[in-house]
């Protein structure tokens, strides 16, 4: 089990607390940006492009357990902005911790060891850091070398001073399958608890516009990395979103399931797309026009999500929505599959990066190091 | 959330395409918005500025018909049937208090902050690696901007 087991049976009673009541839209983890400023500039993020007067704000505790009341899940994420920059942050995680929500405080961990006294480990607690592949892979997707050295020091210092700690990974198009499979091995021998992986989210905003992986690639891509797994390697991603990704799953986008809360009020309609705001939960429920929003609707600024927000939301529901759906997730729970599949081997051993783009020259697929690589331009 | 107009490109690719067998997404087509003043002669003109002025990733200056004026950025609007019944909402440089202004209050609005999500292309970044990695730095990196 990928996470404890206290954890997954809060989450199991929330969710068929909200099936008894017949809620057809309910929300699973709350998304609180108590901040957008951030220590890194990664040129694949839409989130952090503001003027300095709205980067310098930031939510107070009181702020924040407030919208965590509103929305009743049992799963809070704190991303940014990177969370660490806020001067409150100890006393919000105490609050929620106190509250009994599961807490994911999503990092760069660029701040991480030197902060973590701030910090009691709990099982309600966990770290998120965001490593986004191997060294050269992770460095060049936030724009700073030597990034990766100091996240990896940061989940070593968290994991021996007995936090749970658990890592995202985002990938965009020139990803390479067989590092980000180094990549988990390298993860789990840190210590971290499990991981999470998902495509990049096109962000207009986003400094890089031209890297974002259509649909029939990130199939492709997940395939590759998921099938043939290792036993060692956790992740705390439902079975179902992981199936999703490998293209042996299809589900629609839930864009309530993930609700966001920040200086602005609650996003509309998701963590993703910005629509406008509303003031309370309930506003944000009842005038969000939801038929605008997943591939289905025809909306291009869905077309190609395939992003954990909006779709693990929707596995969760179909684990619980039906008989079948129930069937389906503890079997995979009770006899976890490696997904052997020789296509996808062969995939791996004969992937080729369609744009020759330096994310992934750089990191030597043939192993070179990094000082002998030399740049090779674009297709 | 961006124009039909900003969106073209992405809409061209799935006129033709299906989004489920697109191997890359089209990026968006920024538009230079910085320093912009639109006229506001007609209703729909209005309507489309203010649109924009959502999606600008700067401050804007409202000016009101009363000749007051407001500079902030401009995080929400609200469109109802008329102008009279649509709103716009700003925090202010100096206040973080959300001020609503009525779109059928505005006279003027001009694209006056920075446009901070202009620039900073990935292919900018990889070039100036390169360059400094030649040079022999280290540590290479893009810095987050100074906020004071």
């Amino acid at each position: 089990m990928a996470v404890p087991v206290s954890q997954a049976w809060t989450v199991a009673t929330y969710v068929l607390k909200q099936k008894l009541k017949g809620r057809k839209r309910y929300p699973l983890v709350l998304m609180l940006e108590p901040l957008f400023r951030c220590n890194l500039a990664c040129a694949g993020c839409g989130k952090i492009q503001y003027p300095a007067h709205i980067l310098k704000s930031e939510l107070t505790p009181e702020e924040c357990f407030k919208a965590v009341e509103e929305c009743g899940t049992p799963m809070v994420s704190i991303p940014g902005g990177e969370p660490l920059l806020h001067p409150q942050m100890p006393e919000i995680v105490a609050g929620l911790v106190a509250r009994k929500k599961y807490v994911y405080m999503c990092t760069n961990a660029l701040l991480l060891k030197e902060k973590l006294h701030l910090f009691k480990p709990s099982k309600y607690l966990s770290f998120s850091v965001h490593v986004d592949g191997e060294k050269e892979h992770h460095d060049f997707s936030v724009c700073r070398e030597g990034g990766h050295d100091i996240a990896m020091e940061g989940i070593r210092a968290a994991v021996a001073a007995g936090f749970r700690v658990t890592t995202n990974t985002t990938l965009f198009d020139g990803a390479d399958p067989n590092s980000v499979r180094r990549h988990f091995d390298q993860l789990m021998a840190a210590g971290v608890e499990s991981m999470m992986v998902s495509p990049g989210y096109t962000y207009d905003k986003a400094p890089d516009q031209n890297h974002f992986l259509g649909k029939a690639k990130s199939r492709r891509l997940f395939r590759a990395i998921l099938s043939n797994r290792k036993k060692s390697w956790e992740f705390n991603t439902h079975p179902l979103f992981a199936e999703f990704l490998m293209g042996k799953q299809n589900f629609e986008c839930t864009p309530w399931g993930m609700p966001t809360f920040s200086i602005f009020g609650w996003q509309k309609p998701c963590y993703l797309l910005q629509d406008g705001y509303a003031d309370s939960f309930q506003e944000l429920m009842e005038t969000t026009n939801w038929e605008n929003y997943g591939a289905k609707s025809g909306n291009p600024q869905c077309a190609n999500c395939m992003v954990h927000s909006g779709h693990e939301a929707s596995a969760v529901d179909y684990n619980f929505g039906s008989l079948k759906g129930f069937i389906e997730t503890a079997k995979r729970y009770m006899f976890p599959s490696t997904y052997p599949d020789a296509e996808a081997e062969k995939l791996l051993n004969e992937w080729k990066p369609a744009h020759a783009m330096p994310l992934v020259q750089i990191q030597g697929a043939n192993g070179t190091t990094n000082d002998q690589l030399q740049p090779v331009s674009g297709d | 959330m961006a124009t039909e107009q900003q969106e073209h490109l992405k809409i061209e690719q799935l006129r033709v395409h299906s989004a489920d067998e697109l191997e890359t997404i089209a990026g968006r087509e920024k538009e230079n918005l910085e320093g912009w003043i639109p006229t506001l002669a007609t209703d729909a003109e209005i309507r489309e500025a203010l649109e924009k002025a959502f999606d600008y990733r700067g401050d804007v200056t409202i000016t009101r018909k009363d000749g007051s004026k407001v500079e902030g950025y401009l995080f929400d609007r609200r469109s109802g049937a008329t102008l009279a019944d649509s709103f716009v909402r700003i925090i202010p440089v100096a206040d973080k208090t959300k001020v609503n202004v009525v779109y059928a209050d505005i006279a003027a609005i001009a694209f006056t902050g920075r446009d901070t999500a202009a620039g900073k292309t990935f292919e900018a970044w990889v070039k100036k690696y390169w360059e400094k990695k030649a040079a022999g730095e280290k540590n290479i990196q893009i810095e987050p901007e100074k906020l004071d």
